[in-house]
């Protein structure tokens, strides 16, 4: 920056030639500075100004010529097309492995009243209680002649009562829309899907949570407005559950059972297909779940095939009888020592029948000898037996998505002692879920690699971890065959479909300890083709008892094995399966090679 | 120039100071609270009660104070600047601490007879405090980096806050009107330059990498954007206000439904109806002529506000008489070009229209500080 001199010499020297004092000319000069620096700031202020007055004019230009465009425009109304998308879109669909629909929304209206509009409010109670006549007279007229202004009257309406209610033609009755939850096909897949109700309630929508099941497990997924509207499709089939439905309740009431379970799962994807629990509910109109102090077990709530965990019985035989022919302790033929009682401490080990001396191990599957099965089950041990329980999944909950399965935790030994090993072998010490049991079953059935169960349909089979040699499960599977073909399931050969599986009847364990021995869990484990599995099965009815003959059953062979042949006889066709002819001599190369 | 060389003597004194009150100003803003009270009338079905009554005991309240502020020196309130904005910061970390919230925003405290919205006092106490700082500073250093970042920290630490509230409206009010007023104190447009080429770098930036690997911020972010900036996308939702308040405006046609006869309005169609969108019910039912009318009023008070600011002499009352007019502006344009979809809609009040407490006392106490400066300011030829 060039600066002019405050003190200019030729004008200093001229001046003090004319005795002036110089001083006075730095003072003009510093002035004329100041006013120069002044007027420079203030045009350069002025200048944005300007430019700050330009922005404001443009500003004005533009809301004016807006509003001049609004006014001149036609008012328009938004599209009734866009008013009905987005509501519908508001919670996914649920749909099977099909597409097929199992809980979809629907638009309906919840009625309420503004008292303070109403223009007779004793015929409106009167016309109400016509229509809906759960509702209480006398407390509604209290409701609309009372100081509320607002009351809610029914949460959802269908549409021929709310064109009665209208009928009223009360103007202080009002309508609200909202969406609800539809179950169409009523109590189908119900415990799978579990419900949904109204979160928070307002006058022009409601918000649908799910409560239970599929519903809570996935609410997040299934609300979020990202997801466009895509359903949550289910491993289920929606023909095969309705099939095994009817045949279990059938099950169920011919062989006078307080409760059945049914899963049906595909061992090599882990979906499952089929899942039943009964009794049952319609997930539409949900029961209030049971009080407390109150055996929760006993509501149609509970489900039994992922909530409900119970001492399985004999079906636990075959793990231990896998585990040792895979660390090569026995093989098929071996020979166990069977005499009984076996005494260890005060206990005491019997069988159901006395099968002599001695067995082969595929005979104490076969015959189901609680004897056999502890002996070999010591040589195991227990750290060992522990393990392999542990890979097959019986330590944990099963990760089934649905919110019930977290919380259903096996009851497992305080100290895993021998003795526990022992009876842990033939299905006692241990509580797990039929769930478990058909995950543990599907490891046999697809070749020793543990599958874990799943709600949602899979593209590609799993590669869990092998927990047994293929050789180990394919021998397995022989003895499981023979079980059906000439042991205690026999009721359980189905022609064409090779059913291979085991029995188990468990005593119910007394609330205060000790077991009854009029009541059983009688359960059926299955896999069917024998020779190539594909799908498990596992039957469970509580407290059967058949009586035909001259004193009642109750043992798994009469009870719960009758019922799964029907099933499977029932859901193979629909499953793609055909009749086929089992390859025998294949089964015997298997037998000999072990 | 420090309060000292002001020439006190030229002053008017005592009462005489209404006489030289700025009173074209003073009528208009009379004129727009009026439009307000006819429009709450009408808005309310008719009645007094539950708006305009109170609106008028409020700007009653107003007037009082505009007068109060009106009568003490500007050199007093350029001395109490630093204060004013000091306790407005501890008021708004108070907000944060104890705070009442309403509609899901922390904004209020309670101080027994009536609800502090400190956000709304921030908005003059920023303007006070950089009107003061720039009086203070010479001007040479005003583009100097330090110098620049003195003032953008005091925008910024009370816009965080306010942030925080969350009150997107304010926030964007208070760096606007302070980075307006540092424009007109003269920092170099570069700065400005800078400042709106990297905004509109980023906003690019985060718009062309959506759907690439290297995106920005979420999907679901990319689609609060959407709506918040196209809320016709979402008819119901977002955009309902919008969709509502165009259809009043479309209907209200050239000279309006006539008054009180607004139907979207009074059939209870808008929502704030008498708060921020209490424009829609004006424009139904007087029209393109009604609002543009409005428009102009405003017009005329950003006019007074100039012209005072350019007729004063003393740098700060000026820079405090033009930041009060941007902010009076940026209230009306935001609120007006939000009801008529021109810009998203953040939470911004018509000014003196819109039913309200808080928003107009703050607004009087400001054309408050206006007056005094008018009435304060230097006379006469100081060379």
């Amino acid at each position: 920056m060039i600066r002019t001199p405050l003190r200019p010499l030729a004008r200093i020297l001229s001046a003090r030639a004319n005795g002036e004092n110089p001083d006075a000319i730095m003072r003009e000069n510093l002035r004329h500075r100041h006013a120069e620096m002044q007027d420079k700031a203030r045009s350069r202020a002025e200048g944005r100004l300007l430019v700050l007055g330009m922005f404001f004019f443009c500003a004005f230009t533009v809301i004016g010529g807006r509003m001049g465009l609004l006014s001149v425009s036609e008012a328009e109304e938004p599209l009734a097309s866009a008013i009905g998308t987005p509501i519908a879109a508001q919670r996914g669909d649920i749909v099977d492995r099909e597409g097929r629909i199992l809980a979809t929304n629907f638009e309906t209206h919840s009625l309420y009243a503004q008292p303070p509009f109403m223009v007779d409010p004793l015929s409106a109670a009167e016309g109400l209680v016509k229509i809906f006549p759960d509702l209480d007279r006398d407390r509604l007229i209290k409701d609309f002649t009372g100081k509320r202004k607002f009351v809610w009257i029914k949460k959802k309406i269908s549409p021929e009562q709310k064109q009665a209610v209208h009928d009223i033609g009360d103007p202080g009755l009002l309508f609200g829309p909202r969406e609800m939850r539809l179950y169409p096909n009523g109590s189908l897949a119900a415990h799978v899907l579990g419900g949904a109700s109204f979160g928070k309630e307002g006058v022009d929508a409601a918000e649908v949570i799910g409560v239970a099941g599929v519903e809570k497990q996935f609410d997040n997924y299934l609300r979020d407005p990202a997801n466009g509207g895509k359903p949550l499709t289910l491993s289920l089939d929606l023909t095969v559950q309705a099939a095994a439905e009817r045949v279990l309740y059938g099950g169920m009431k011919l062989m006078n059972a307080r409760g059945a379970t049914s899963i049906l799962m595909d061992v090599h994807t882990g979906e499952v297909i089929s899942l039943v629990s009964l009794p049952d509910f319609d997930p539409n109109d949900r029961p209030a779940p049971p009080t407390s102090g109150f055996d929760p077990s006993v509501s149609p709530l509970f489900n039994r095939a992922v909530q409900g965990v119970y001492e399985l019985g004999s079906t636990f035989k075959i793990f231990a009888v896998a585990q040792a022919m895979d660390l090569g302790l026995v093989g098929p033929e071996t020979v166990i020592d069977t005499r009984g009682p076996l005494r260890w401490g005060k206990f005491r080990i019997r069988d159901f029948h006395n099968y002599g001396k001695e067995l082969s191990v595929t005979k104490i599957i076969v015959k189901s000898s609680n004897i056999g099965t502890a002996r070999i089950a010591q040589q195991i041990g227990a750290d060992r037996q522990r393990e392999f329980l542990s890979h097959l999944g019986f330590l944990d909950p099963t990760p089934l998505e649905i919110v019930e399965a977290s919380g259903a935790s096996p009851l497992l030994p305080k100290n895993w002692s021998e003795l526990s090993a022992m009876t842990i072998s033939y299905g006692h010490g241990l509580s797990a879920s039929p769930m478990h049991l058909a995950s543990a079953y599907a490891a046999i059935a697809n070749g020793g690699r543990y599958v874990a169960p799943t709600l949602l349909r899979q593209d590609m089979p799993q590669e869990g971890p092998q927990v047994m040699s293929p050789q180990t499960a394919a021998a397995s599977r022989n003895m499981l065959r023979l079980v059906v073909s000439e042991g205690t399931a026999s009721f359980g050969d189905v022609p064409g479909y090779a059913v291979a599986g085991k029995t188990g009847t468990a005593d119910k364990p007394k609330p205060r300890g000790g077991y009854y021995d009029d009541k059983v869990i009688a359960t059926f484990a299955s896999m069917f083709p024998a020779h190539d599995p594909r799908y498990v099965l596992i039957v469970t009815l509580d407290e059967p008892s058949e009586n035909s003959g001259s004193e009642p059953r109750r043992t798994a062979g009469w009870t719960a094995v009758p019922v799964a042949a029907e099933m499977i006889a029932r859901v193979a066709p629909l499953l793609g399966l055909r009749p086929d002819i089992e390859p025998r001599a294949a089964a015997g190369i298997t037998l000999t090679s072990n | 120039m420090s309060y000292l060389e002001y020439n006190v003597k030229s002053t008017p004194t005592g009462l005489r100071k209404i006489l030289y009150l700025n009173w074209p100003l003073t009528l208009l803003l009379i004129t727009v609270a009026s439009v307000g009270f006819l429009q709450l009338y009408s808005v309310a079905g008719g009645s007094l009660s539950p708006w305009a009554e109170p609106q008028m005991k409020r700007f009653a309240l107003g007037m009082t104070a505009m007068l109060v502020v009106a009568m003490v020196p500007i050199w007093f309130w350029r001395n109490m600047s630093v204060v004013a904005y000091l306790l407005s910061v501890v008021l708004l970390i108070a907000v944060e601490l104890v705070g009442i919230e309403g509609k899901g925003a922390q904004r209020w405290i309670d101080i027994g007879f009536m609800r502090l919205q400190p956000s709304e006092l921030m908005k003059i106490t920023l303007i006070m405090l950089l009107a003061a700082y720039y009086d203070w500073l010479p001007a040479r250093r005003t583009s100097h980096p330090f110098w620049v970042l003195v003032p953008v920290m005091m925008i910024l630490f009370p816009t965080y806050l306010v942030l925080r509230q969350p009150d997107l409206g304010t926030s964007i009010l208070l760096v606007t009107a302070g980075g307006g007023l540092m424009f007109l104190a003269g920092v170099h447009w570069a700065y400005f330059a800078a400042v709106i080429a990297s905004g509109v770098g980023l906003v690019t930036a985060v718009f062309e990498s959506r759907g690439t690997p290297w995106q920005l911020i979420k999907d679901y972010q990319y689609r609060r954007i959407d709506t918040f900036l196209d809320p016709a996308s979402d008819p119901l939702g977002a955009g309902y206000h919008i969709t509502q308040s165009k259809i009043a405006l479309g209907s209200g046609g050239w000279t309006g439904r006539g008054f009180m006869q607004g139907t979207q309005s009074r059939l209870n169609f808008l929502p704030e109806k008498h708060t921020d969108f209490i424009f829609t019910t004006l424009a139904e039912e007087f029209g393109f002529v009604g609002g543009i009318s409005l428009l102009s009023v405003y017009a005329l008070i950003i006019l007074f506000c100039v012209a005072s600011a350019l007729a004063t002499r003393d740098r700060f009352s000026s820079l405090l008489t033009l930041g009060v007019a941007i902010t009076f502006f940026l209230f009306f344009a935001v609120n007006m070009s939000m009801v008529m979809g021109l810009a998203p809609v953040v939470g911004v009040p018509l000014p003196m229209v819109s039913y309200g407490g808080s928003a107009m006392l703050v607004l009087m106490v400001a054309f408050g500080l206006v007056q005094s400066a008018h009435i304060h300011r230097p006379r006469g030829r100081s060379r």
